[in-house]
């Protein structure tokens, strides 16, 4: 009989309209995401021993880092940036680690409103994540 | 009385596709209501994917590939990594095969699954698309514990898969699983059944056998022509060959019989995943290789079945760490070439339809 097929598919749709709602009202509600997803990148200054396999390793030269020498001839790291606009967060660079002083975050919300703002410092990161400067 | 004839119409379609199919144009020629001829418009999306390959390390292009078909990135991967694995001669370990295929399997359904979403959509039937789009999530999840990301999901490795999978996947694999038959029996009822989507797409955008094979055409596109093939059972790649499933053909060579053929896959599908989880062994799941993989000088070409047809990488080696030269053979690329051919003599409404079943996505068209 034509028209059946549209009354069946109403009727899933009344079905599901009545069911509970499987949206996330965001951004009041924020949703729990697993230790390994990449939405960001954290550096702990204190592991990193300034080796440079995770700018060697990275596909599209997003990160540079300088380091000095201490009185003991052990390399110290400096610097650290990532320009993050380029970055294709696939975590290769935090695999490479071999200290896990580089490592994947689950803060998503990375929107900036100018381009300057992609350039990130991640010694700086650090510190006022931590809470050790502003 | 004498007859008066109209002047010939061209439209403008695009390039902003309103869908999941990426940036497509189309100018479209009218005489009246019916379509005279087709000009597809492609590059929007162009990287130059093949060229960033050259000047990128073995493993630094995985994650490039994930940007070609991004609707089923684990294919991709799988692709290129066997590639070169099959260049290099890397032995990968079991269980690393079977989470391979349990990965693409999932990324396949989830790739039909925006296929019926937007096929809906396209036809401007925002219920099923809904529904489509809802059941993908839980396969996006399954990715996201394991790899880290939902769509550029990056998980595989040369020798081997990033990260073993975490406790709580196998419970939501089963669960995902075992909710599958009702889904597939709600899309079926809410768009499948549905007669004005049986009118849109019944004996429309015929693509006869002959034509089909004549364009190289791959994929569920051929298979819906009456076409068997396959590239999982007519070359099987990686462990394919251990797994009892069928490869379903339809005969219809329209529309509809293009978009159903999906249905019947992802039923498929989930009977290779839930073979894979009842076989799936302990133990490593990265071969070793070598920290600076330099290939024997040397070619290589591989394919795989991807949720759209044959995707192909070939790779020519120099013997240094990164590829002389990459070729990518896209599905979408080659069966979108079919869109100016099956649309003639076809109204407007159609030939959306008509693009929609042959599932392009722009990402791998382009490259």
């Amino acid at each position: 009989m034509f028209g059946k097929g549209l009354f069946k598919g109403m009727h899933i749709s009344l079905k599901r309209m009545l069911g509970p709602n499987v949206t996330e009202y965001y951004p009041e509600q924020k949703p729990t995401l697993s230790p390994r997803v990449r939405s960001s990148m954290g550096l702990d200054p204190d592991k990193c021993i300034s080796c440079g396999i995770c700018a060697n390793t990275c596909p599209n030269k997003v990160i540079a880092l300088t380091s000095e020498k201490d009185e003991n001839n052990k390399k110290v790291l400096k610097t650290y940036h990532m320009d993050v606009g380029r970055c294709l967060f696939c975590g290769l660079c935090t695999e490479a680690c071999p200290t896990n002083a580089l490592t994947v975050t689950q803060q998503y919300e990375n929107a900036v409103y100018d381009a300057e703002g992609l350039k990130w410092d991640m010694i700086k990161r650090h510190r006022q994540q931590t809470g050790k400067e502003g | 009385m004498t007859l008066e004839r109209t002047e010939e119409l061209a439209l403008n379609l695009g390039p902003q596709h309103p869908s999941m199919h990426g940036v497509f144009r189309m100018i479209a020629h009218f005489d009246g209501e019916i379509i005279t001829k087709i000009e597809p418009k492609i590059g929007y999306l162009h990287r130059g994917l093949e060229k960033l390959a050259e000047s990128r390390t073995y493993a630094q292009f995985i994650p490039y590939t994930d940007r070609l078909d991004y609707l089923a990135s684990p294919h991709n991967n799988m692709g290129y990594v066997q590639a070169v694995e099959k260049l290099a001669g890397i032995q990968v370990p079991e269980r690393a095969e079977y989470l391979r295929v349990i990965f693409a399997e999932l990324a396949r359904i989830a790739s039909h699954l925006v296929f019926i979403g937007s096929l809906a959509l396209d036809m401007a039937g925002w219920t099923a698309w809904g529904y489509c789009f809802r059941d993908r999530e839980r396969i996006l999840d399954l990715f996201e514990m394991t790899a880290g990301s939902r769509l550029t999901v990056n998980a595989m490795r040369i020798g081997g898969f990033s990260q073993d999978v975490p406790d709580e996947f196998w419970p939501a694999l089963k669960s995902f699983l075992d909710d599958l038959p009702e889904m597939l029996e709600e899309y079926q009822g809410i768009f499948y059944g549905n007669e004005i989507a049986m009118g849109r797409m019944k004996s429309v955008g015929i693509l006869p056998k002959e034509l089909a094979e004549n364009f190289s055409t791959t994929g569920p596109v051929l298979r819906a022509s009456g076409v068997k093939h396959d590239l999982r059972k007519d070359a099987p790649y990686g462990i394919y060959d251990r797994f009892d499933f069928e490869v379903p053909v339809l005969n219809g060579c329209d529309s509809y019989d293009r978009g159903l053929i999906r249905l019947l896959e992802i039923k498929e599908s989930a009977k290779i995943i839930r073979q894979a989880m009842r076989d799936i062994p302990e133990g490593p799941i990265m071969a070793k290789v070598p920290k600076v993989l330099k290939p024997p000088v040397g070619e290589v070409y591989h394919a795989v079945e991807n949720p759209k047809g044959e995707l192909g990488f070939y790779l020519v080696s120099d013997g240094s760490t990164k590829p002389a030269r990459c070729r990518i053979r896209s599905a979408t690329f080659i069966n979108l070439q079919l869109l100016p051919a099956i649309s003639i003599g076809w109204k407007i409404q159609d030939v959306i339809a008509i693009f929609a079943t042959l599932d392009a996505v722009l990402g791998e068209v382009d490259k």
